[in-house]
C-alpha cells in the first residue's frame, strides 16, 4: 500500500514539473519611458512563469549603430532601465530576448524617437503673486525644465482652495503652449489658493511630467458680498416702558467677507427721524428699546467696503406673530440634518432656523442660522453631534416682523439607547400582572424610542415576547401561573437597535385577591356562631353545669349558727355591703361545701389547702372554724396541728362551722375578722335561704348592750393596723393557740380604741371584748410570751395574707359534716 | 606641460561607443569604412589628419570606390529631416549655455577675457553652405559635426582631469556629444538611405597634445565660441 502511494506521488511530481518547466513566452506589451536627463526604462509582459532561469534581455540599436544590452533583474523580470538618457530625435528599435533552457524568443521590435516616450522632469520654482487691480486674480510663474530649450511643451495647471481637498483644472487649451507664466482668472477675493503645474511634450506623445511642487497664494480684498445673518432676542423682563433686546448676527464666511471684516455698524430707526448708529466689533448688541416698532439694520467693513445693509423689523411690544411655515419636517442625509417646510402664503423676507439639544442635564442652548426667503430646504450649518435629540424651530421673517415659530425633533443620527427601560410591577394578580415602566430620559434615548419589548418567562419555561408601543407606560401581563416566579425584562427600541433594561422579578400570589377572605370570613362566622350556641347552651344549663363544676357552698354567716350557737355574736346583714364593706373589702369569698355523709376525706381539697397552706398562713390564722370559735372555750380542737388528725376527725363529727375569710381591699388586710362561730350540728346549708337570721343579726347588733363580748367586728381603716393583725398571725413556728391570739386581739383591740378615733364615723367596729383570764385561761400551755407592740409591726411587714381560701381543718380543724 | 588622455574605447563611459557604421562594414573593405570617432579622437601635436570617408553612391555625382550599395540595418525615420532639424535646434540652444558653462569652468582670466581669449577667429570649422542641396548641405553638415564631435571629445576628456568635480559641465559636454552623435547618424542614415553615399572623407583635427594646460583650456573655449556661432548657422539652414 505504501509503496502504491509512493509511485502516485512520484507520478505527480513529474506530472507537475513537466507542466511548470516551459521555455519562456513570447515578451508582450513591450513600451519603454525616457525620463529626462536621467534614464530610458521598458516594460514588457513576460508571459507564463517558466520555472527556469530564464535570462530577459533589452536589445536596442540605431540604424547605424548596436547599443548594449541591457539585462533585466531576476526579481524584476517584466523591466529594465538603461542608465543613461537615450540621445532625442533618433529613431531607436528596441526588443527583448527572452531566454532559458529549453529555447529563446524574442519580442516584436518597436521603433520610436526616444522623444516621443520622454517624460520631463517637473517645471519647478512655481510662484503665485495676486493683483491689487483685481481680486479674482493670481498670477503663477515657474521654470520650465531645460528639455523646453528644444522641445515645446504643454501645461497641466490645477488649482484649489487652501481648505478644499479636490482641485479644479484650468482649461487644458489655454496651457497648451509653452510658456512660463500663467494668469487665473474667476477667483474668489480674499481667497488663499493652491496651485501646482505639470507638462509634457506639446503634440501629446510622451507622459506627463510629475506635478511641480505645491505653491500658494491669497488674492486680494474685496467688498463683503454678502449682508450678515441677523436675529434679535427680546429679554421677557422689560421693565418701565423698556424692553432689552438683544441684537445678534453671524460672521460672514470668508467666501463672502472677501477680507477682513474690521467691524459692524448697527442702524436702529424708530421713527424716520431717529437714528441710533452703533460700531460693534463683536457680533452681538444689547439695547434698551421703547414698546415701539423699530428697524434694526447692519453691514459688515472690510479695507475695501462695505456689505449690503441686512434689515430687521423688531415689531412693537403688542405684535401678534402669525403665519407660521407649514409641514415642517426634519431628516438626516448624508451626514447632515436637513430641514424642509412649506412656505407661507404671505411673503418671506427670510427664514430663521433654530436648533438646540434636548437634554434633561443641560438648558437649551440655541444655535442658529438664517435662510433666504426662498429657500424651503436647507440643512443646519452647525457641529451636531451624532445621537442627539435636536429641537429645531423655523421662524418666517416677514416685512413687519417675524411669523409664528414651528418646531420639529430630529436626530443626525439615531443609535440604540444607552440603557433601557426600568420596569416594575404596578400590580400583582393571580393570573395577571400590571408592569409600568417610566418614559426613558431624553439623554439615552439616543433616537425615537419607536416601540418596547417586554420579554418574560418563568424559572424553567420558554420566554414570551410582547411589544409594546412607545406611548404606553405600563402593560398588563395575563393568563399568568400562580405562585409562580416570573423574570421580566424590558428593552426600548429606536430604529438603530434596542437596549435591554435591568431584569425584574416578581411572584404572583397563590390567591386571588379577596380570595382569602371569602374563605376565612365564612369560616370565622362559623365559629362564632358555634360558639354563640355553645354559650346560649352553657346558659340555659347553667345548674347543671354549675352543679358538676362550681357547686354551691353555702354561706355560713348567713347559716342560722348563730341563733344556734348560745353565745351567737351580733350578727350582720352581710348582703349589706353598704354598711359593712361599702369599700368593697370583701373581695375573696370562698365556699367549701363538703358532704358530710362522705366518710372519706377528700384528698383533692385536702391537697389543695396544703397548696395554700404556706402562703395562706395568715388565713389559717385568721380563720377559724366555728369550731375553733367554739374553742374560746375549748382551745384543743381549734387550734390543732396536722398531726391531730384524729382529734380533728373528733371534732369533725360533732361540729359544724362556717367560715368567713375576707381579705383587704387592695392588697389591705382588714384589721378584724369576722367570725362567725356556730357550735350547732346542724347543718349550714340552709343559712343562705334565711334572711331573717340576718334580720336578727341587724338587731342584734343596734344593741350595744346586749353584744356578746366574744367575736367583733372591725372595718379596716389603716393598713398598719392591718398588717399588725397579719403580721401576728403569719408568725412562723408561733405557738398556735387560741389564748395567743386572743391575747393578740386584746392588743389590738387596745390600739384600734386609739386609731379608731381617727377613723370617725365612717369606721365601724364591732368589739368584742374578751376578758384578759379568758384569754389566758386554762385551756393555754401556761407559757405566756411576752409580746411586743414593735415587733409585730415587723412581723407584719413580712407577710401580708391577700386572699383567704375556704377552710377546710387539716389541723384540727373543723371539716363539715 | 601636460596632454589629455585620450579616451579608452574599454572604458565606462555609458555613451555608445558610437561608430559610424554602414551595413557594408560587416561584407565591404576597409575603405568603406569610417573610423571609430572616438578611438581617434584625441589631441596630436599639431594638426591631426582624420580620415572621413565619404562614400558615394549612384546619383552622388561621383562613383563610388567600391561600388557597394549603402544598406542601414533599419530603415530610416520617416520624419528624419525634422529630426535633424531639431537636433540642431536643440544643439544650438545648448551651444550658449555650453560655452558659458565651459570658460566660466576654467576660472580667470578666460571669464573675464573670454571675448579677447575665445573669440579670435583662428578655429575654422569645415566648409558649410547653407544655400546647397540637402545632399549637400547634409555632407557639409557631417562633415562640420563630425570634426566638432572630434575636437568635443577631447574638450571633454581633457576637462575630466582638469576640473573632474565640476559635473554640470561634464554633463553639457557630455549631453552635446550625444546629440552630435546622433546627428551624426541621422544625416548617415538619410545619405545612405536616400543618396546611397558613403562618406570616406579624411578630416584633419587639431593636435592639442603639446599645448600648455592654459592653451588648451582657451583652445577649448575658442572651440565653443566658434561652434557657438557654427550650430546656429547649420540650424539656421535646414
Amino acid at each position: 500500500m505504501l509503496t502504491l502511494w509512493t509511485r502516485v506521488v512520484q507520478a505527480a511530481f513529474i506530472f507537475l514539473t513537466t507542466e511548470s518547466i516551459v521555455p519562456p513566452e513570447k515578451p508582450k506589451n513591450l513600451n519603454c519611458i525616457v525620463n529626462e536627463e536621467k534614464n530610458m526604462m521598458c516594460q514588457w509582459d513576460p508571459g507564463r512563469k517558466t520555472y527556469l532561469e530564464t535570462n530577459y534581455t533589452l536589445k536596442s540599436e540605431w540604424a547605424t549603430e548596436k547599443f548594449a544590452d541591457c539585462k533585466a533583474q531576476r526579481d524584476t523580470p517584466n523591466s529594465c532601465t538603461l542608465d543613461y538618457s537615450p540621445v532625442y530625435f533618433v529613431n531607436i528599435e528596441v526588443w527583448v530576448e527572452a531566454e532559458n533552457a529549453l529555447g529563446n524568443i524574442t519580442s516584436d521590435h518597436i521603433n520610436f524617437d526616444p522623444i516621443d516616450k520622454v517624460k520631463p522632469n517637473p517645471p519647478h520654482n512655481l510662484s503665485v503673486r495676486s493683483s491689487e487691480e483685481l481680486s479674482s486674480i493670481l498670477k503663477l510663474a515657474w521654470i520650465n525644465p531645460s528639455i523646453k530649450s528644444f522641445l515645446r511643451l504643454k501645461y497641466s495647471i490645477q488649482y484649489r482652495t487652501k481648505d478644499a481637498s479636490t482641485w479644479s483644472q484650468i482649461p487644458p487649451e489655454d496651457t497648451s503652449s509653452t510658456r512660463s507664466s500663467f494668469t487665473v482668472q474667476d477667483l474668489k477675493p480674499f481667497t488663499e489658493y493652491v496651485f501646482r503645474i505639470r507638462c509634457m511634450k506639446e503634440d501629446g506623445k510622451g507622459f506627463w511630467s510629475d506635478w511641480s511642487e505645491e505653491a500658494s497664494g491669497i488674492t486680494y480684498e474685496a467688498r463683503p458680498s454678502k449682508e450678515p445673518s441677523f436675529w434679535y432676542k427680546i429679554d421677557p423682563s422689560h421693565t418701565h416702558g423698556y424692553r432689552p433686546v438683544k441684537l445678534i448676527w453671524k460672521t460672514l464666511p470668508p467666501f463672502e467677507a472677501n477680507g477682513k471684516i474690521l467691524d459692524y455698524e448697527v442702524t436702529l430707526t424708530r421713527w424716520k427721524s431717529h437714528f441710533q448708529n452703533y460700531r460693534v466689533n463683536d457680533t452681538k448688541l444689547t439695547v434698551n428699546l421703547t414698546n415701539d416698532r423699530y428697524i434694526a439694520t447692519l453691514t459688515a467693513r472690510n479695507l475695501v467696503g462695505r456689505s449690503d445693509a441686512s434689515v430687521l423689523t423688531i415689531p412693537a411690544c403688542d405684535f401678534r406673530a402669525a403665519h407660521p411655515v407649514m409641514d415642517l419636517k426634519a431628516f438626516p442625509k448624508d451626514n447632515k440634518l436637513w430641514v424642509e417646510w412649506t412656505a407661507p402664503t404671505e411673503s418671506v423676507n427670510k427664514y430663521i432656523l433654530e436648533w438646540c439639544v434636548l437634554s434633561d442635564k443641560s438648558p437649551c442652548i440655541p444655535d442658529w442660522q438664517q435662510e433666504d426667503g426662498t429657500v424651503h430646504l436647507t440643512y443646519l450649518r452647525g457641529n451636531l453631534m451624532e445621537s442627539k435629540c435636536y429641537l429645531i424651530t423655523v421662524t418666517p421673517v416677514y416685512a413687519d416682523g417675524p411669523g409664528s415659530p414651528e418646531s420639529v425633533r430630529a436626530y443626525l443620527k439615531q443609535a440604540a439607547p444607552s440603557k433601557g427601560p426600568t420596569v416594575r410591577t404596578k400590580k400583582v394578580g393571580k393570573n395577571e400582572a400590571v408592569l409600568e415602566w417610566d418614559q426613558l430620559p431624553v439623554d439615552v434615548q439616543n433616537g425615537f424610542i419607536r416601540n418596547y419589548t417586554i420579554l418574560y418567562k418563568t424559572a424553567f419555561g420558554n420566554e414570551t415576547a410582547v411589544n409594546v408601543d412607545s406611548s404606553h407606560t405600563e402593560y398588563t401581563l395575563s393568563s399568568l401561573t400562580s405562585d409562580t416566579l416570573y423574570m421580566v425584562r424590558m428593552a426600548a427600541y429606536t430604529d438603530e437597535g434596542g437596549m435591554y433594561g435591568p431584569d425584574f422579578t416578581f411572584t404572583t400570589p397563590k390567591f386571588a385577591q379577596g380570595e382569602i377572605e371569602a374563605i376565612v370570613v365564612p369560616v370565622c362566622l362559623a365559629f362564632l356562631l358555634t360558639t354563640l350556641l355553645g354559650v346560649l347552651f352553657c346558659f340555659n344549663k347553667r345548674d347543671l353545669i354549675k352543679k358538676h363544676i362550681w357547686p354551691n357552698v353555702p354561706d355560713p354567716s348567713k347559716s342560722h349558727i348563730a341563733q344556734w350557737s348560745p353565745h351567737t355574736p351580733l350578727r350582720h346583714n352581710f348582703n349589706s355591703k353598704d354598711q359593712m364593706y361599702s369599700d368593697g373589702n370583701f373581695t375573696d369569698v370562698s365556699v367549701v361545701e363538703i358532704e358530710v355523709n362522705d366518710k372519706k376525706p377528700f384528698p383533692e381539697d385536702l391537697k389543695s389547702m396544703d397548696l395554700f397552706k404556706k402562703e395562706k398562713n395568715s388565713t389559717e390564722g385568721h380563720s377559724s372554724g366555728i369550731g375553733g370559735s367554739s374553742c374560746m372555750s375549748s382551745s384543743r380542737p381549734s387550734i390543732s396541728s396536722g398531726d391531730e388528725n384524729e382529734s380533728g376527725q373528733n371534732t369533725l363529727s360533732t361540729v359544724q362551722y362556717s367560715t368567713v375569710v375576707h381579705s383587704g381591699y387592695r392588697h389591705q388586710v382588714p384589721p378584724v375578722q369576722v367570725f362567725s362561730r356556730s357550735e350547732s350540728t346542724q347543718p349550714l346549708l340552709d343559712s343562705e335561704e334565711r334572711p331573717e337570721d340576718l334580720q336578727l343579726v341587724d338587731n342584734v347588733d343596734s344593741g350595744d348592750g346586749v353584744l356578746p363580748r366574744q367575736q367583733y367586728f372591725k372595718q379596716n381603716c389603716s393598713q398598719h393596723e392591718t398588717s399588725q393583725d397579719i403580721s401576728h398571725f403569719e408568725r412562723p413556728k408561733q405557738v398556735s393557740s387560741v389564748n395567743e391570739e386572743d391575747f393578740v386581739r386584746l392588743k389590738q383591740q387596745q390600739i384600734s380604741d386609739h386609731i379608731s378615733q381617727s377613723c370617725g364615723s365612717e369606721q365601724m367596729k364591732m368589739f368584742q371584748e374578751i376578758s384578759t383570764a379568758a384569754v389566758f385561761g386554762p385551756g393555754t400551755e401556761g407559757e405566756v410570751e411576752r409580746f411586743e407592740t414593735v415587733e409585730m409591726e415587723a412581723a407584719i411587714d413580712e407577710g401580708m395574707p391577700k386572699s383567704y381560701l375556704p377552710q377546710t381543718v387539716r389541723q384540727g380543724g373543723y371539716v363539715p359534716q | 606641460m601636460s596632454s589629455c588622455p585620450s579616451r579608452d574605447p574599454d572604458s565606462s563611459d555609458p555613451r555608445p561607443q558610437a561608430r559610424l557604421v554602414g551595413k557594408g562594414e560587416q561584407e565591404g573593405p576597409p575603405s568603406q569604412l569610417i573610423p571609430p570617432l572616438p578611438q581617434v579622437s584625441r589631441f596630436q601635436a599639431g594638426i591631426l589628419s582624420l580620415l572621413l570617408v565619404l562614400h558615394w553612391e549612384l546619383g552622388a555625382g561621383s562613383p563610388t570606390p567600391d561600388k557597394v550599395s549603402c544598406v542601414m540595418d533599419h530603415p530610416c525615420s520617416s520624419n528624419l529631416m525634422t529630426q535633424v532639424k531639431n537636433q540642431l535646434e536643440q544643439l544650438n540652444s545648448s551651444a550658449n549655455p555650453l560655452f558659458v558653462a565651459y570658460y566660466m569652468a576654467q576660472g580667470e582670466p578666460l571669464p573675464k577675457y573670454v571675448d579677447r581669449l575665445c573669440g579670435e577667429d583662428f578655429m575654422s570649422f569645415p566648409p558649410f553652405h547653407a544655400n546647397g542641396a540637402e545632399k549637400d548641405k547634409l555632407m557639409e553638415l557631417y562633415r562640420v559635426m563630425a570634426y566638432f564631435y572630434l575636437f568635443l571629445d577631447d574638450v571633454m576628456q581633457c576637462q575630466k582631469t582638469l576640473n573632474p568635480n565640476d559635473q554640470k559641465l561634464h554633463s553639457k559636454l557630455d549631453s552635446t556629444a550625444d546629440t552630435v552623435w546622433g546627428l551624426l547618424s541621422n544625416v548617415l542614415c538619410r545619405l545612405c538611405d536616400n543618396y546611397n553615399v558613403r562618406l570616406t572623407d579624411m578630416i584633419n583635427g587639431l593636435n592639442t597634445s603639446e599645448e600648455d594646460v592654459f592653451q588648451k583650456k582657451r583652445l577649448g573655449c575658442q572651440l565653443l565660441f566658434k561652434y557657438k556661432q557654427v550650430i546656429a548657422e547649420l540650424a539656421q539652414a535646414f
